[in-house]
């Protein structure tokens, strides 16, 4: 199996090991992901005990990676752990270049910018996803990404050309499949992607949902985007000064922003960064899930949005 | 402070509730691990897992609470062990089935505001589904398959049922494509697993009259019947426990009866003819590669082995059920199911492939297991009104949620999730007015069948005659020309502490017919038949239309529904066309759908 050789040997990185970086660690150690490591420099406090089970309640004061290394590497002896203690934003810009592909979670919007600029230089795809109470989201960059996908052949062949701002299908081969004896299509579709950066400037749903679709989306939307305007951490957010940063995102994302509700609003002021376990196994599920979808070559990747609402449970992809 | 996150999110007083909350646990599997660690972290105060299995070695690469050191211990007790360390939730393990009534009686469970189903089998999905209907207790109901997933709450009485949607309906080839003509591999595989294996180590009957054979050939069909009985005889043979007739079963599966085939010449007009494997012989070296085809002698060893294993273990088991993680049935079916390709000139398989398709399982990936664990303990939340500054809403407001990227059902939503619809009016399960019948032991042993019957004739006001379902095993108790058991004790007729029945009108007045009412058996401490008060509703019998648009509910209105029995899809009165286009899409993990890969 290619997919699986490749797995085997991918090295990946991921940043801080909170409750979304131990679902995403837990996900790719059991899925046999050859390479994998961990940065973090934090203390194991109080509060990640009830995010995390890779601690122990007696292990309170000591660096997180230290305590949860041999928990990791305990539930796949195959994979190669590796773990560093050193604080990521110190990091020379080649520490970057060494990995096929780069996590990034609970970072501020500032060190996501710097981090996805590394990646873009070094061309390896970039996951940057994080939490906000009963809310998530996960930004994706891979750069440039061919994916492969076979379905069985409909009475119209499937054209070449473009799918959507994004996305383009450049190839398509039949094949027979013998044991069915029917015929199959193989789609070759070519990601774009943008940079984290340009995305918080120019990233717009214009033109790109219908009128219900507009009417329906969920604030998280908006408010996760608000969010990212406070680029070095959420310490100064009130409700009052989200909401207009709310009503900005609005503008620029070409949403209404009179369907933006007080009780969505007081929910992300309060909730800005919080990290809460069945989110972060929503979350940490699906990014790991596209990660190995992405090391072994296979179906189409996310592009290049996604927000989790966790009390409707509306969970979209939007091209951004 | 150590809890300070589930405080801001759910608010002071509703983090107090869930820390008294107590919850049930079904399943500590791949699905029941990541819950299970999701309920520890966000802190609930008491967690009852229950599962009966033992961890096997292919579970260690998704349910991530287990390693090798754990191989055979008992899955729920090292799970609750496992996650121990980040707990402030008193943790409690059954190793035990859910449905074993002594163990876990109805009493039981109304002790929990909340079941968790994280299942791999429909009959267990379908057994709490019912307990929660009978305690009005919301259910959250999850499965997964592959990358195929979807949660559902379910509150009793305000929403669907897990049984009111037709569940995907298994796979299933005519009998004689698989009994004379099989055309793939698979055809062979299925053949080994639901008939030879069946026939031969467990208890199942002869071809009922209502199979649908898929032929109108007379010749073919008298050959499967007598094929059927033939095998059964076989089966006594085993149970003798003599090795040395192993040949004789040989030679009358692949031999004898192949060539009763041939002698059919109808079927070979267009089709290859079948090859009998003559002048076979054992040598008994086995191959112990599972991922390779073994050569066809490989194969007649194998299946020599594992019939030799199975026949001594016949006797202290009485019988045997396929199970893929069991080694001597998979190697019995995967060695037969080669040998009878290699007769029918298909191509052979490795053990592993069989193990995946006999198992009738995608492979279980962790990370879509992770996701709907995550979403089943998120959607709980709502569910116990336990969010901060979120208004109770109204059941139907809640919402199900389906992976719908993944299932290839689109492309800009990773989750689909529609609200929850109410309750179909005509499923089987949840439309029923239903009551619990408390007996004491001795009950039991002096009451009549009678005694119930005109007990409850009386009390819902029945007309005239009625008939009684014992639903758990789908035996007709009694009815209007059925009175043989009427004198017999309740013990008698194997009524027990946990026994569902369906009363069911027999009669048709005028008025029209009285709903049915099941009633569910349990054991206490006072004595007499005390029915529980129940409305029960007079139904006008329709007149069919003309276009018979009708019929179904008039059979249902009968009683004529059988339920719970996945043998006999055809005789479900659910409405297709109601059915979500979530539930479409999904193939829980039922036992015989099979995936072609």
């Amino acid at each position: 199996m290619a997919a699986q050789a490749r797995m085997r040997s991918a090295k990946v990185l991921l940043i801080n090991l909170g409750g979304l970086g131990t679902e995403i660690t837990k996900n790719l150690v059991l899925s046999g992901v050859g390479f994998l490591s961990l940065i973090d420099d934090h203390i194991v406090s109080e509060g990640d005990l009830n995010t995390q089970f890779f601690l122990s309640k007696d292990e309170i004061g000591t660096k997180r990676l230290d305590s949860a290394v041999n928990r990791i590497q305990d539930m796949n002896p195959r994979v190669t752990l590796t773990v560093d203690t050193d604080d990521f934003r110190q990091k020379p810009d080649s520490f970057y270049g060494q990995f096929d592909l780069i996590i990034a979670t609970d970072v501020t919007t500032e060190e996501a910018i710097r981090v996805n600029q590394l990646t873009r230089k070094f061309s390896v795809p970039f996951f940057l996803c994080g939490l906000n109470g009963l809310s998530g989201f996960i930004f994706v960059d891979l750069v440039r990404f061919d994916a492969t996908d076979e379905k069985l052949q409909s009475s119209i062949k499937t054209p070449l050309g473009a799918l959507s701002q994004n996305r383009e299908v450049v190839e398509v081969t039949e094949y027979l499949n013998e044991e069915q004896s029917k015929t199959y299509e193989r789609i070759v579709t070519r990601n774009l992607y943008k940079p984290f950066e340009q995305v918080l400037k120019e990233g717009t749903l214009k033109g790109k949902l219908t009128r219900r679709q507009v009417k329906r989306l969920t604030n998280s939307v908006p408010l996760t985007f608000a969010l990212f305007s406070y680029r070095n951490g959420y310490a100064g957010v009130t409700s009052h000064d989200l909401e207009q940063r709310a009503i900005e995102a609005c503008v620029q994302l070409g949403l209404p922003s009179e369907n933006l509700k007080q009780e969505y609003i007081d929910q992300f002021s309060q909730q800005a960064g919080l990290e809460f376990a069945p989110v972060s196994a929503v979350i940490g599920g699906t990014v790991a899930q596209d990660v190995i979808n992405i090391l072994g070559k296979k179906q189409s990747p996310l592009n290049n949005f996604i927000v989790l609402d966790g009390i409707s449970l509306d969970m979209h992809i939007f091209e951004l | 402070m150590a809890d300070a996150s589930a405080v801001r999110l759910l608010g002071q007083e509703n983090y107090e509730r869930l820390r008294s909350s107590r919850v049930l646990l079904v399943g500590a599997g791949g699905i029941g691990c990541e819950l299970l660690k999701n309920l520890v972290l966000m802190g609930f105060g008491e967690i009852h897992i229950v599962d009966l299995d033992i961890i096997d070695l292919s579970n260690l690469n998704r349910q991530f609470l287990f390693r090798q050191r754990d191989i055979k211990q008992a899955k729920a007790t090292t799970a609750a062990r496992a996650i121990e360390h980040v707990s402030n939730s008193k943790l409690v393990a059954h190793q035990a089935n859910i449905m074993d009534v002594d163990q876990f009686p109805l009493a039981w469970f109304s002790q929990f505001s909340i079941f968790f189903n994280a299942l791999d089998n429909l009959e267990a999905r379908r057994y709490v589904n019912q307990i929660a209907q009978y305690l009005r207790k919301p259910l959250l109901e999850s499965g997964t398959a592959g990358f195929d997933g979807y949660i559902q709450p379910i509150i009793p009485g305000a929403t669907e049922c897990f049984d009111c949607t037709t569940k995907e309906t298994p796979k299933t080839f005519p009998v004689c494509t698989i009994r004379s003509t099989p055309s793939q591999p698979i055809h062979c595989i299925v053949w080994a697993k639901n008939f030879l294996f069946s026939q031969l180590f467990a208890s199942s009957g002869s071809v009922s009259a209502d199979e649908d054979l898929g032929t109108d050939n007379i010749e073919e069909i008298e050959r499967i019947r007598q094929e059927t009985n033939e095998l059964h005889e076989l089966q006594e043979l085993i149970r003798l426990g003599d090795k040395t007739r192993i040949n004789d079963i040989f030679e009358k599966v692949f031999v004898k009866d192949i060539e009763k085939l041939l002698a059919i010449e109808e079927l070979w007009k267009t089709r290859e003819k079948p090859t009998p494997l003559y002048n076979f012989k054992f040598d008994g070296t086995p191959n112990k590669n599972l991922n390779t085809v073994w050569a066809i002698q490989e194969q007649i060893n194998a299946f020599v082995l594992a019939i030799e294993k199975l026949m001594q273990r016949l006797p202290s088991e009485n019988q045997i059920e396929f199970d893929k993680d069991d080694p001597d049935t998979l190697l019995f079916v995967a060695a037969a199911a080669n040998i009878r390709a290699s007769i029918f000139n298909l191509p052979l398989k490795s053990v592993f492939d069989i193990k995946q398709i006999a198992g009738g399982i995608i492979p279980a990936i962790a990370t879509t297991n992770a996701i709907i664990a995550g979403l089943s303990s998120l959607a709980s939340l709502r569910v116990l009104n336990l969010l901060k500054d979120q208004n109770k809403a109204n059941p139907t407001e809640l919402n199900m949620a389906f992976t719908a990227k993944a299932s290839n059902m689109s492309n800009n939503r990773y989750l689909s999730n529609p609200q929850l619809a109410p309750p179909n009016p005509r499923c089987p399960v949840c439309s029923i007015v239903r009551g619990v019948l408390t007996l004491s032991q001795n009950d039991f042993e002096t009451l009549r069948l009678s005694d119930l019957v005109n007990a409850a004739q009386k009390k819902y006001s029945y007309s005239g005659e009625v008939s009684v379902l014992d639903k758990s095993t789908q035996r007709l108790l009694a009815d209007f020309d059925f009175e043989d058991l009427l004198d017999k004790t309740l013990a008698e007729v194997n009524v027990a502490r946990g026994t569902i029945l369906l009363i069911s009108d027999e009669q048709d007045s005028e008025d029209g017919i009285r709903a049915p009412v099941e009633l569910y058996v349990e054991q206490g401490e006072s004595a007499g038949i005390r029915l529980p008060d129940l409305e029960v509703p007079l139904v006008k019998t329709v007149a069919a239309e003309p276009d018979g648009t009708n019929s179904e509910e008039d059979a249902f209105m009968q009683g004529e529904i059988i339920v719970g029995d996945d043998k006999n899809p055809k005789k479900r009165h659910l409405d297709e066309t109601s059915e979500s286009p979530a539930k479409k899409a999904l193939k829980t993990e039922e036992e015989h759908v099979v995936i072609l890969d």
